[in-house]
């Protein structure tokens, strides 16, 4: 079976993804400080024998390549151990990552919502004023630094005009905000790949043939049309699940949205060494998955490459 | 909108005046200028010029299709009896709405390129019952059922099976097939055919004609076939159209516009096209009579062939390609391109190879080049194998031998002048100097192709695709070859700038003593050019012989059959053959496969056969 095979040779790149990642964030965090030093900084009268005992019971003696056998170990096993400070880690990625999926599910969408429509608009009246319009409006977007455009969204929409709530998760009210943020980021560039692939494809002899047949115009784009452009727009979104993990860091610290992003920067604020390398390994593990996801359903859509 | 029918009763369709523009104001360009014709029931009109005559765009303008490409009906009428509607129509100014009716149900059409016309993410059976449950109304399973018996009418293999296939599991010819099928499934009244068979091998060719032909027949359907190919034409049309720069030249019964032309364009365009059998007899290549031009203005330009050392000698040429695949990344499959190939040719002499697509006539041309590696065998210039040659001498044989491709857009730098593109060879082989002496060096070659040395300056995007071959021509010349290998060198030209460049290429060998190896798969410009033809099919050569031996007396059933299905000029003649069934067999092999070599025997001096025909079971040559 090809695809079981295919699954498995991407499996196993996933696995060195993985592997790559964690062992560089464990040996860049160690190079930070010593976390021990930070948790005895407010205490008086800590003695160096203190100090070391402390290492000790974290394990932290070790040498760094017996440390990140351990963590390796507690990955595969499933139990990630307990924080520095905050108890076990499962308790704490448990929370923070449904918030953080549910952010990243929710831009994804806004973006596909406005980009698709406002791509394909574009592409068929190429030239036209519009087209211009949502030109110009996608360059602007795409020069915005994203957490620029959160902190103006927040003096807007909860300072002048009290609508949505500016920071937490609250309900899904707060979601509106960030959401947009990364939404709009995320749409700039969107925009653009849908206009250009549905401006190849327009062109393409099929489309032509489906409206010699005597199909709707709408039919033509929508069905014949925009199949084709889904296998280069999905694996693009694919490749921008990694961007828009790296937006949703600094977006989550701007709404101080309980997510993975704000764990992990307060993990290495506080150099919570187990912590952070669970959240990096797992946000790394998701975006490789989600790679293999849009690989699979890619195979899907396009039957070329179901049979090859 | 009155009911009274102005048309006649036996004509189905009427352009009156019609123009068609692109762009707008003074920048406008007329792609069809004040166009009449008239279709008649139950017959086949064709419309024939060359690349830009504004053929394909009068078409499209009948499904109302131009606002698509960016123009638009700028006035003319385009008469049509509608069943569906019920009344006569003017499609110019038809409702978008009514419009859609018309289209692929009582005026369908197929194109050019089989390989994208069909949508790749959809199967063939969706893309026709999508036609059909749109304009009969009827169920998926109906549309469905009468999805497969289309597919049957093209004669298409396994019928039920083909429903549920992707595009790209078939090939040109039987994409075209079911493209067939997908137009003829609501039963039209009106087939618009834009060059359907351009694209595909002349075997394949007769296949499809004879399928348009024999449907046509059934269902009474009326046909537009476009096309440049005066053969195919010939063997198709009831009436033709002849256009020329958007204009209608004459328009007439097949027999009297081919027969007895009145224009004198239509007179250039039939003397240009190449006649197959019109050398019976003959023994040396001759040159087309050009109209306008005195046929013996210089020295009869046929080369005497020297037969004394061959220039060069293919010695059991083996070239394969490798296919990786598997988790590893290992070879599990090969083309075999080239399998024991061997020939030979004199100076002055024009050896032909010809074949269809993937018989690896290229793939020989391009290993002579050393642009592919062979896997064994020998290439002998002079007497010398190239491939154990030293370095410098190496160079020297690239000197010696030239290459001049089949596509003259993309085989010239668009940032260089085409007196840079000529003169880089020549310096790279130190024949000429930099500076003024390189550039009157450019200038005699470009007088000599037949340009001007005004033009030295000049990019490629200035020159049309003629006058492009011509440059390239010039480029192979500047590094004084003695042979060239032209490499379908005439195929992407219009009749009439072909016939100059074949015309040229023989005079040029008549001065300069130039070997040619000339692949083509086009057997009517072959029977003129070449000395001696060589028929490749899968990697093999079944039959080497002089032309005359070839043409006259072919021995090879692949031979008589590519012959046989050539298009022949003959108005008010069709031939009544049977076409070639089956497709063409891959060349791909698994490893470890090894195909049988076809042993050659004489026949008669200098004429060898292949022994049998293992290896051709796709199609059907008894």
């Amino acid at each position: 079976m090809p695809v079981i095979r295919f699954i498995t040779v991407r499996l196993l790149q996933a696995i060195l993804v993985t592997m790559a990642v964690t062992l560089f964030v464990a040996f860049a965090i160690r190079l930070t400080g010593d976390p021990v030093v930070m948790m005895v900084s407010e205490a008086s009268n800590v003695t160096e024998e203190d100090l070391a005992r402390i290492r000790e019971s974290l394990g932290l003696n070790q040498p760094f390549l017996m440390q990140y056998y351990d963590f390796i170990k507690s990955l595969v096993t499933g139990d990630l151990g307990d924080s520095f400070f905050r108890g076990p880690v499962w308790d704490l990625i448990a929370v923070a990552m449904p918030a953080t999926l549910l952010l990243a599910a929710t831009s994804m969408l806004v973006s596909i919502l406005i980009s698709i429509p406002l791509g394909i608009y574009s592409a068929v009246h190429k030239g036209g004023l519009a087209d211009q319009v949502i030109r110009v409006l996608s360059l602007v977007g795409l020069s915005f630094p994203n957490f620029w455009l959160g902190i103006m969204l927040v003096l807007v929409f909860s300072i002048t005009f009290p609508i949505f709530p500016a920071s937490g998760y609250t309900g899904l009210a707060s979601l509106v905000l960030p959401a947009v943020t990364i939404g709009i980021i995320l749409t700039a560039t969107n925009v653009r790949l849908v206009r250009t692939t549905m401006l190849e494809i327009l062109s393409a002899q099929y489309v032509m043939v489906a409206r010699a047949k005597g199909l709707s115009e709408r039919k033509v784009i929508y069905k014949h049309a925009l199949r084709n452009g889904a296998i280069a727009l999905v694996t693009f979104m694919g490749l921008q699940f990694g961007n828009l993990i790296g937006g949703l860091v600094v977006v989550e610290l701007v709404f101080n949205w309980p997510g993975m992003g704000t764990l992990s920067v307060e993990a290495i604020a506080q150099r919570d060494y187990p912590l952070l390398q669970a959240t990096v390994s797992i946000l790394a593990i998701m975006i490789v998955g989600v790679n293999l996801a849009v690989d699979l359903i890619y195979g899907l859509i396009d039957p070329r490459i179901r049979v090859a | 909108m009155t009911n009274q029918t102005s048309l006649p009763t036996d004509t189905l369709l009427s352009v009156q005046n019609l123009t068609v523009q692109f762009g707008q104001g003074s920048g406008a360009v007329k792609a069809a200028d004040d166009l009449s014709y008239t279709l008649a029931r139950n017959k086949t009109l064709a419309i024939v010029g060359e690349s830009g005559s504004g053929k394909s765009v009068s078409s499209l303008a009948v499904l109302g299709l131009i606002r698509h490409l960016g123009g638009q009906v700028a006035s003319g009428k385009i008469l049509f009896k509608s069943d569906v509607l019920g009344r006569e129509v003017d499609l110019c100014t038809l409702a978008e709405e009514d419009m859609r009716h018309i289209r692929g149900n009582e005026i369908a059409m197929i194109f050019q390129e089989p390989m994208t016309s069909l949508n790749p993410v959809f199967t063939i059976g969706s893309q026709i019952v999508e036609t059909l449950v749109l304009h009969q109304g009827i169920s998926q399973r109906a549309a469905r059922r009468k999805a497969r018996e289309a597919l049957e009418l093209v004669r298409l293999p396994n019928a039920a099976r083909m429903l549920d296939s992707y595009p790209h599991q078939l090939s040109g010819g039987m994409r075209q097939r079911a493209m067939i099928a997908m137009a003829l499934s609501c039963q039209p009244k009106i087939l618009i055919a834009d060059e359907p068979t351009t694209a595909l091998d002349v075997t394949i060719q007769a296949q499809i004609l004879n399928i348009i032909r024999d449907l046509q027949a059934e269902f009474g359907t009326s046909v537009i076939f476009i096309s440049h190919d005066m053969g195919v034409v010939s063997e198709m049309a009831d009436d033709v159209l002849v256009m020329k720069a958007s204009k209608r030249v004459e328009m007439g019964s097949a027999k009297e516009v081919l027969g007895s032309p009145k224009d004198a364009y239509t007179q250039a365009l039939l003397a240009a096209v190449p006649r197959i059998g019109s050398m019976t007899g003959t023994s040396l290549p001759k040159l087309f009579d050009i109209p306008g031009q005195a046929p013996t203005e210089e020295t009869p330009a046929i080369s005497e062939v020297d037969k004394s050392q061959p220039i060069i000698e293919i010695d059991k040429l083996t070239t394969r390609y490798d296919i990786r695949g598997g988790l590893l990344n290992r070879v599990t499959h090969r083309v075999h391109a080239a399998e024991q190939v061997s020939f030979k040719i004199h100076p002055g002499e024009t050896l032909a190879l010809v074949g269809e697509s993937g018989s690896g006539k290229s793939t020989v041309g391009k290993t002579i080049q050393q642009l592919v590696e062979p896997v064994s065998g020998a290439v002998r210039f002079r007497g010398k194998d190239i491939f154990s040659l030293p370095k410098e001498e190496r160079t020297a044989f690239r000197q010696q031998s030239q290459y001049v491709f089949q596509d003259p857009y993309g085989s010239l730098n668009p940032r260089k002048t085409v007196g840079d593109s000529i003169l880089e060879p020549a310096l790279v082989h130190n024949i000429v100097g930099a500076g003024a002496e390189g550039r009157d060096y450019v200038c005699d070659l470009l007088e000599k192709v037949g340009l001007s040395s005004s033009q030295v300056d000049r990019y490629p995007h200035e020159f049309s695709g003629g006058q492009r071959q011509r440059v390239c021509i010039a480029r192979s010349l500047a590094c004084k070859p003695s042979l060239v290998i032209a490499d379908e060198a005439v195929s992407a030209l219009d009749v009439s700038v072909q016939a100059q460049v074949v015309n040229l290429l023989m005079r040029l060998q008549a001065e300069e003593g130039l070997a040619y190896l000339f692949i083509t798969h086009d057997m009517a410009v072959v029977e003129r050019v070449s000395h001696r033809v060589a028929v490749m099919y899968l990697g093999q050569i079944v039959e080497i012989g002089t032309r005359q031996q070839i043409f006259e007396n072919p021995q090879h059933p692949y031979t008589r059959r590519l012959l046989a299905a050539v298009p022949v000029l003959d108005p008010g003649n069709r031939p009544d053959r049977k076409p070639l069934e089956g497709e063409i067999p891959s060349a791909t092999r698994a490893v470890g496969d090894e195909p049988q070599i076809l042993p050659l025997e004489e026949v008669a001096t200098g004429h060898l056969v292949a022994r049998g025909t293992k290896g051709f079971d796709g199609l059907q040559l008894a």
